[in-house]
């Protein structure tokens, strides 16, 4: 087994989510499963190869979804493609979230921008078997409210038994919620730290402050679950490229307890 | 532990030759070896000490193209202690399921004793010893009349086996030649770092409080990545998409892009930052991770740092 080679993927749609932020739907050439959680490395053959955590359900099978934020030179490739190209992936690489750590428990799931992506995975897997969790929070912030990903199915989740908070940093005419940074909606959600879990993923400055503010509110630092953003190259703990303290991101993480990585230095740049 | 006339080593090597590309430690001058592919009847000499580069780049290249290749059987001859100990540690991290299949398990290593010492060297600095006490195929000792030879595994067996008429039982008089010579090469290298052992223990303590150390010797720093290029301890590399295939080039963790994440965030954006996580890297990381630590005590950072450097005196230094 090569861990290097990949297997073909189709993009079977695209979703325009924002005006840099897009999904790609995609339908592996051969059985391809994966723990929410857990991420892929996503190449555009002979341009780069970036990694990303799929944001669809794992419970899916036929094929999964990855939404993806234009922000340099592969995620432009990737911008580019068309339905019916081809692509390579490799995974379901690292370890994702440990759900059974979160049964009989208060899910508070904070995200930020296109953080939501793998928290999307995320909430679908918990909303499936809701009744294993003794409630499911969602607070998101965006830039503004063009800058919400997944527009449409907030209802659906909130429908399915998700309690959902939103803010954006600078609202519009139609903005009928928060306005703020995401930390601002812990004013109107009371949450249960003792019995709860945190998972946040979002842009550096706000998985500082959101974490920040969550342990202010009580929770602890081992029921905070941080998905950390490195620049995972080979995805099997072997070029060094994501190290973080002892740790590799891609084989140890990429989601870490806050307190496996509180005293590593400069994990929130 | 057996023993082999210079006579018959030649001999043994020229049989070797035969399925098997050899490479050993040619001298260049009186401070530098460098490896060169043995050709037939070349003197292969095993004195001396370790050579300008480590023998990493025979398990794995510095730009590799990553598909099947035809690999011709390699012997390295001459490896020393601080080049073993380095693969010991790449093989962890290479060989950890999932395995990387280009990480080459076929080179056999034939280690030998130092038998004299580069100015940097400094591995009993470390309380590491100048000979190879595992980690190796066979590990040769050099007499004046031939070499003691030590088995390291089953394939290091299978061939003196095959060879059985070359070497005969070596005598009690020879092993203690040999604990001789290695107590007088250890005594050379402790006297040249003033006695002075690093406790690892505390090193790796003391490490992060002493910042003002770090920054001291750092800054001298040009972030060329001579110093991770040429360590034996040093893995790291960037896979980037080929023509056809995957390539794997030698990494850096001195090169500013090297931690950088899409958007632009980076850890370790300045000079300092990149400097003390090679340091954190060798004597916290790794040994918390792989119970194995990044440094060998070779001395070629300090060998070919373009800002001199010093990394065994900042090691003293923190320690103090």
């Amino acid at each position: 087994m090569d861990p290097y080679k990949g297997i073909k993927a189709e993009v079977l749609s695209i979703i325009n989510e924002t005006p840099t932020i897009k999904t790609f739907v995609l339908k592996p050439e051969k059985e391809f499963s994966f723990s929410t959680g857990q991420f892929i490395q996503f190449a555009v053959p002979k341009v780069g190869e970036s990694p990303f955590t799929p944001s669809s359900s794992p419970l899916e099978k036929e094929k999964f979804e990855v939404t993806i934020m234009r922000v340099g030179r592969v995620t432009e490739s990737i911008h580019n493609l068309r339905k019916g190209d081809v692509v390579e992936i490799r995974g379901p690489l690292g370890k994702g979230y440990p759900l059974n750590e979160f049964e009989k428990k208060e899910v508070l799931i904070l995200g930020g921008g296109v953080g939501l992506a793998p928290l999307r995975s995320l909430l679908l897997t918990l909303l499936y078997e809701k009744h294993k969790y003794n409630r499911i929070v969602l607070l998101y912030g965006a830039r503004t409210p063009i800058d919400i990903v997944y527009k449409n199915e907030f209802p659906e989740w909130a429908k399915k038994g998700a309690e959902i908070y939103r803010s954006v940093d600078k609202g519009d005419e139609n903005w009928k919620e928060k306005v703020g940074v995401v930390t601002t909606l812990f004013e109107d959600v009371k949450l249960n730290p003792d019995n709860g879990v945190a998972v946040v993923c979002g842009p550096p400055i706000m998985m500082k402050f959101g974490t920040l503010k969550l342990l202010q509110i009580g929770y602890k630092p081992e029921n905070i679950y941080l998905s950390m953003e490195k620049n995972m190259s080979c995805g099997i703990g072997k070029c060094g490229h994501c190290g973080l303290g002892k740790y590799f991101v891609c084989k140890d993480g990429p989601v870490f307890k806050y307190s496996q990585i509180m005293n590593i230095e400069g994990i929130w740049e | 532990m057996k023993f082999i006339s210079k006579e018959n080593f030649k001999s043994f090597v020229n049989a070797l030759s035969d399925k098997y590309e050899i490479f050993y430690p040619a001298k260049l001058n009186e401070q530098q070896y460098e490896w060169a592919k043995w050709e037939n009847n070349k003197e292969l000499s095993l004195e001396g000490f370790r050579t300008i580069l480590p023998a990493k780049y025979f398990f794995y290249s510095t730009r590799e193209n990553l598909t099947e290749k035809a690999k011709k059987e390699t012997i390295i001859f001459g490896l020393r202690g601080c080049d073993v100990r380095g693969l010991e540690l790449l093989k962890k991290i290479y060989l950890e399921e999932p395995k990387d299949p280009y990480f080459r398990t076929d080179v056999l290593i034939f280690s030998a004793d130092c038998t004299s010492s580069h100015r940097d060297c400094f591995c009993t600095t470390l309380g590491d010893k100048p000979f190879a006490e595992s980690g190796f195929d066979l590990n040769f000792s050099c007499l004046e009349e031939g070499f003691l030879v030590e088995e390291g595994s089953e394939r290091g067996k299978e061939i003196l086996g095959s060879h059985s008429r070359l070497f005969r039982e070596a005598t009690e008089l020879q092993k203690k030649a040999i604990t001789d010579k290695r107590i007088k090469i250890e005594e050379e290298l402790k006297k040249r770092s003033e006695e002075k052992v690093l406790d690892l223990q505390d090193l790796k303590n003391k490490i992060e409080k002493n910042k003002a150390i770090l920054e001291e010797y750092g800054k001298d720093c040009v972030s060329c990545s001579s110093c991770t290029n040429i360590c034996p301890g040093c893995f790291c590399f960037l896979l980037c998409e080929g023509e056809e295939n995957k390539i794997r080039y030698a990494d850096s963790c001195q090169f500013k892009g090297y931690a950088r994440v899409a958007g632009g965030a980076n850890p370790r954006k300045n000079l300092i930052p990149r400097f003390a996580n090679r340091v954190y890297c060798k004597f916290i990381y790794r040994p918390e991770a792989q119970g194995l630590k990044g440094c060998t005590g070779c001395g070629r950072c300090f060998s070919s740092c373009q800002g001199k450097i010093d990394f065994k005196e900042m090691l003293l230094k923190i320690q103090m």
